[in-house]
Formats: C-alpha cells, structure tokens, sequence
C-alpha cells in the first residue's frame, strides 16, 4: 500500500516535469502599450479585504477582536453613499471574520441587505443572507469570508444589471478604502511598523481614484464622491512617498522610522475620516471635520434624512 | 544572485495535490458560494444565477485543487477571447507575503495555452507552471507566485496555435 503511493508520488513528479519540460519558449516582456492596454477587471483587479488581512496575518497577527467596530448602515438616499457604505460594511464583514465575531458577521450582513434594499438590488440576495446567518452560526469561517465577497460581487452584478456601473466603482474603492485603514492602524500598532510593505499599492489607489473622480453626471460632483477620490488620490501620492521605501529593511532608525509612522498616520487619518463620512446619515454631521484641501461632505449632509 | 521580484513560490503539496486529483479523475467540487458566486437554483429567495462557462467551470475545477492548500479562490473571472500571436493582459494588485495561483482553462483539448505573471514594469516573473491538457477534457494552465513586493502585477493569457478561443482566468490566494 506504501509502496503503491510512493509510485503514484513518482509517478506524479515525473507527469509534472515533463509538463514543465514541454513549455514554451520564454515569454518576452510587456510592451508599453500592452501595460497602457491591460485589462481592469473589478471583480480580480481590485483585491478584497480579506486579501490583504491574509498577508498581515503573516507579519504580525493582529488583534482582529479588537478592531471590530459597530456595523451602522447610514440613513440615506443618495445612492452613491449607500454604493460606498456597502463596500465599507463588507470589508468590515472580514475583519468579523478574522475576529471569529459570528453575531457581529450577521449583524453587517443585515446592514448590508438593508443599504442594498435602498439600492433596489436586493432580490437576489436574501439566499445570501440566509447564508451568513447559517455560516456565522457554524463557526464556518472560511465559508463566511467567500459568501462576503460572494454578497458584495452579487450587488455589484445586480447594480450593473441595472446600469448602475458606476455604483461598483464606489463600492470597491470604499471597501479597499476602509481595508487600507484597518491594515494602516495595524501597522502602526507596532513599534517597528511591522506589515509596512503590505500596503504599498499606491498604482490601486490612483487607478481606483481616477475611475472614481471619472463618474458621469450628477454623481460624479457628489461632495462625498470627490471626496473619495480625492482621498484615494492623497493615499496614492504617500504610498509612492520616499518616507516609506524599503519598509522591510532593518535597522532603520529612529528619525526614518518616525518619518514613515507620520506618512502612515495621515494615511490611517485620510481613510478613517473618509469611512466616517459614508457612515455618518443624512443630514447629521460627522465628527470629524474633512482632509484638508479636500470638499465637504455634501451628500451625506445635505441629501434629505429618509429611510431607505 | 536572483532579484527579489523573481522570487519563486514552491508549493509542491500544491502541485502534488492538483497532480493527484486530476489523475484519480475526481477533482475537488468548488462550491459555487464558495467560488463561482451563482446561486443555488432552489437557494430561497434567489433566482437561478448565471451558467457559468464551460472555461470558467474548469477553470474553477482546476483551482478547487488549492483549496486544500488553504489557497482561496476570488469570487470573479476574467472571460477572455484568446486568438494566436495576441497575449491579452490582466492588472492586478498582489501583496507582498502572500502566495497566488492563477489558473486558465479553455474547453479546446490540445492548446498550447500559456499563462504568465509580469511586474509592474512589464518583466515576466518566474513562478511555478503547471499544465495539463487533453487528459480531463479542455486545456488548464496555472502559475503559481509568491510576490517579493506588494504592488500591481500584470497576468497574461496566450493561446500559440491559430484560431480563437474562449478562456477564463481565476486565481486563489493564501
């Protein structure tokens, strides 16, 4: 019986050297136009939360219990805030799920069916919901986190179903958003800033913010819209900053090491006001004022307080 | 000496396990919560999603096999023509530490199908291959990687023979 696996196992890397073997010449580099030309594809370009919580699990096992927060839909009609909340809850979803918070799971799943109710989107997703609730109960984590993204995708098949398009723009910008913010904090929970070199994607950022800042018509000059793009914009700018290069290499000292704990502050600072603005409801102020530099809040403050 | 952007992944349970399930002709069923993201028909509440594609379907098949190597699979694909001389690409963001599989398939047995993974700059990345084509019906190909650095990563897609073809790329991450 050993015997007979020790030959399948041989047997198997000998299928697999061959395939290897067999491959084709080199491939040749990208041209200039091929990187220009490169497909966007939301659903894959764009990482999910639980994507980048994975490679911070490798460096520095962050306290995720400690890092859940309340999951609190805003109260409002404007649709892109409710598209950008959607995206804030469900990567809040997996920080729940780092967390093993079950009923804190369920709680943001139902956040999630109520903003996507007021999104006209939510049909297809009550399985969904039936799902988290079934998954949070078992303990089922891994599960939960493919259902959160699962939710998340089919509201954003949903709202281009229903030509909403731009609404998923939104939604994946505040869910990387609020990831940069969850892992930005975790960084600087650490003296050395352990986990630094995870998030440099300021290419993401500024992609993201120019899909963002390119919205048509009214939404496009929505406050809190410019307001995203002007935050994924700044983020962009200190991702690429000098302060923060070579984050991995040791020894570093004191005066560099302060330098890049201040660029990350004001990332961490950016993002997390951002994220209260798309959660703070209609007609209430946030309580913290805008970036610098950057347009008020208008729709979250001006649009009418109403129910969805 | 070898850059840091040329860091390979080994991940031989990986292959041993995709190498084994493709053999024994019973690849691991992806759920299609966990990977496709459609619906159960009789889920309540829910209509019926959409078919998925025969490229997409073992595609995702082909990366079910990762699973087991606490890989998980994205909830999306990138369904693509592919026609000879006319590599297509896919921008991604990939973050340093983590591992990534990117599986293609087409339902053609007998392509000559490559799948490659480039830096930002547009320089192909040695990863690990693996290729399987004709045995299980279609052609799938994969490329495994682990980043030295976190940024945006270029996938691409090429078919080496005439004629076109309709692929799907997924990929699963750990």
């Amino acid at each position: 019986m050993v015997t007979g696996r020790y030959f399948a196992i041989l047997a198997a890397g000998g299928a697999l050297l061959h395939t290897l073997s067999a491959s084709d010449s080199a491939p040749a580099p990208m041209t200039s136009p091929e990187r220009q030309e490169a497909v966007f594809v939301d659903a894959l370009s764009v990482p999910c939360p639980g994507e980048v919580f994975a490679a911070m699990n490798r460096v520095c096992r962050p306290n995720w219990a400690a890092l859940v927060t309340p999951a609190t839909a805003p109260v409002s009609s404007d649709r892109s805030q409710l598209a950008l909340a959607v995206g804030v809850l469900a990567a809040d979803g997996y920080v729940a799920v780092e967390a093993q918070d079950g009923q804190q799971v369920k709680n943001i799943g139902r956040e999630i069916m109520a903003l996507a109710k007021g999104l006209g989107v939510s049909q297809s997703l009550m399985g969904r919901g039936n799902s988290l609730i079934e998954f949070a109960d078992n303990g089922a984590w891994e599960a939960l986190a493919d259902e959160l993204e699962a939710t998340e995708n089919e509201v954003k098949v949903t709202m281009v179903e229903q030509k909403d398009r731009e609404l998923v723009t939104l939604t994946s910008a505040a869910a990387w958003i609020r990831g940069l913010e969850v892992a930005s904090g975790v960084v600087l929970g650490s003296e050395s800033l352990q986990g630094l070199g995870i998030l440099r994607q300021s290419s993401l950022a500024r992609s993201l913010a120019r899909q963002v800042a390119g919205l048509p018509g009214r939404m496009g000059k929505s406050g809190l819209v410019t307001l995203t793009a002007g935050t994924l914009e700044s983020c962009a700018t200190l991702l690429d900053s000098p302060d923060l290069d070579s984050p991995g290499k040791k020894g570093a000292d004191a005066p560099l090491i302060g330098k890049r704990r201040e660029t990350l502050r004001k990332i961490h600072d950016d993002t997390g006001r951002l994220v209260r603005e798309i959660l703070t409801s209609s007609g209430k102020s946030s309580p913290s004022p805008s970036p610098a530099g950057m347009q008020g809040s208008g729709s979250a403050a001006t649009s009418p307080g109403k129910n969805p | 000496m070898r850059k840091p952007h040329e860091k390979t992944m080994r991940i031989p349970v990986a292959i041993l396990s995709l190498m084994f399930l493709l053999l024994r002709g019973g690849i691991l069923p992806v759920s299609a919560e966990s990977a496709g993201g459609e619906m159960s028909p009789d889920a309540p509440g829910n209509p019926a999603g959409p078919v998925p594609s025969e490229a997409r379907r073992m595609a995702l098949e082909t990366a079910g096999a990762f699973l087991n190597d606490g890989f998980r699979i994205r909830d999306g694909e990138w369904a693509v023509s592919l026609s000879k001389g006319s590599p297509v690409f896919l921008q991604v963001s990939l973050f340093e530490g983590n591992s990534y599989w990117f599986v293609s398939a087409v339902p053609d047995a007998g392509t000559r199908l490559r799948i490659t993974v480039y830096d930002g700059e547009g320089r192909p990345l040695k990863g690990e291959e693996w290729k399987e084509s004709g045995k299980h019906g279609g052609t799938r190909a994969a490329v495994g990687i682990a980043p030295a650095r976190s940024g945006s990563y270029f996938v691409g897609v090429e078919r080496l023979e005439d004629s076109t073809v309709e692929a799907s790329l997924v990929y699963a991450y750990k």
